[in-house]
């Protein structure tokens, strides 16, 4: 595969359940490698990518089965992966206290949800949601290829 | 390094002179949660021992699992039993500095 300026997209769709996220690993990692992302980059965007995907598990599809779909878009140098469902939407997650991590917490007051969202953002260059209620959630994130000459 | 082949998670404990040491392996996400926290839960309320979770072959760690950490973290804490993190990789350590649980692992592991 050779990057040029056209759009490249590889899309997978699968159950949302737990199960199946590491199948999206896996598929990240092929494009991601091909691309020319570094290990501990590829390792990052699992991270990001998996914590978009195990939202669409835990809080998409209550009552029902449904699926999530995962859209890798290759654009130039950066590497878009949209990852979105059709199942409720939800407020908990983007937009819990927890987005800032623990660092400024005491143990006590420490709570773990929110951050999964904190390490996406932390994780990618880019980050967005679009939640709308009964219509789905859809998470976009991306991160651009650094040349190696660029690289400290 | 083998990429095409999955790391399955594994759990094994080993408890010498008071100190039980549990391994975790492989890949820890939101699939294996609940086969960790089963695995954890009559350690973790163990007084009599030391408890120590290795991760040198930890492949890869969610949010999901570090939140399971944080939480054995809490337990042993107000129990003022020990418990140390040991052996992490450098990805994972990442991720606990980036979320902010490595402190609580530092201030733990100097008791």
């Amino acid at each position: 595969m050779t990057v040029t300026d056209e759009a490249q997209k590889v899309v997978i769709s699968l159950p949302a359940k737990a199960e199946y996220v590491d199948i999206v690993r896996l598929n990240l990692y092929g494009v991601a490698s091909k691309m020319g992302f570094s290990f501990e980059e590829i390792e990052d965007m699992k991270v990001a990518v998996s914590e978009a995907c195990n939202n669409s598990v835990l809080y998409a599809y209550k009552h029902d089965q449904g699926n999530m779909e995962v859209t890798f878009d290759i654009i130039a140098d950066e590497l878009q992966i949209t990852v979105r469902d059709e199942g409720e939407s939800f407020d908990a997650w983007g937009k819990a206290a927890g987005r800032t991590g623990l660092h400024d917490k005491d143990l006590e007051d420490a709570q773990i949800g929110g951050l999964g969202f904190y390490l996406m953002q932390a994780l990618m260059d880019n980050v967005s949601v679009e939640s709308e209620s009964g219509r789905g959630t859809k998470v976009v994130m991306s991160r651009r290829l650094i040349p190696s000459e660029e690289r400290v | 390094m083998n990429m095409s082949r999955n790391e399955k998670f594994n759990v094994t404990s080993h408890l010498e002179d008071g100190i039980c040491t549990v391994a975790l392996s492989g890949e820890l996400d939101l699939s294996v949660a609940p086969e960790l926290r089963q695995v954890m839960e009559p350690l973790v309320v163990d007084e009599t021992i030391d408890l120590v979770i290795n991760l040198k072959e930890l492949k890869y760690i969610d949010s999901t699992g570090i939140g399971i950490l944080l939480s054995i973290l809490k337990t042993r804490h107000g129990m003022n039993s020990g418990f140390l993190v040991e052996e992490v990789p450098d990805q994972i350590q990442k991720l606990f500095d980036m979320t902010g649980i490595a402190k609580f692992f530092a201030a733990e592991n100097s008791h």
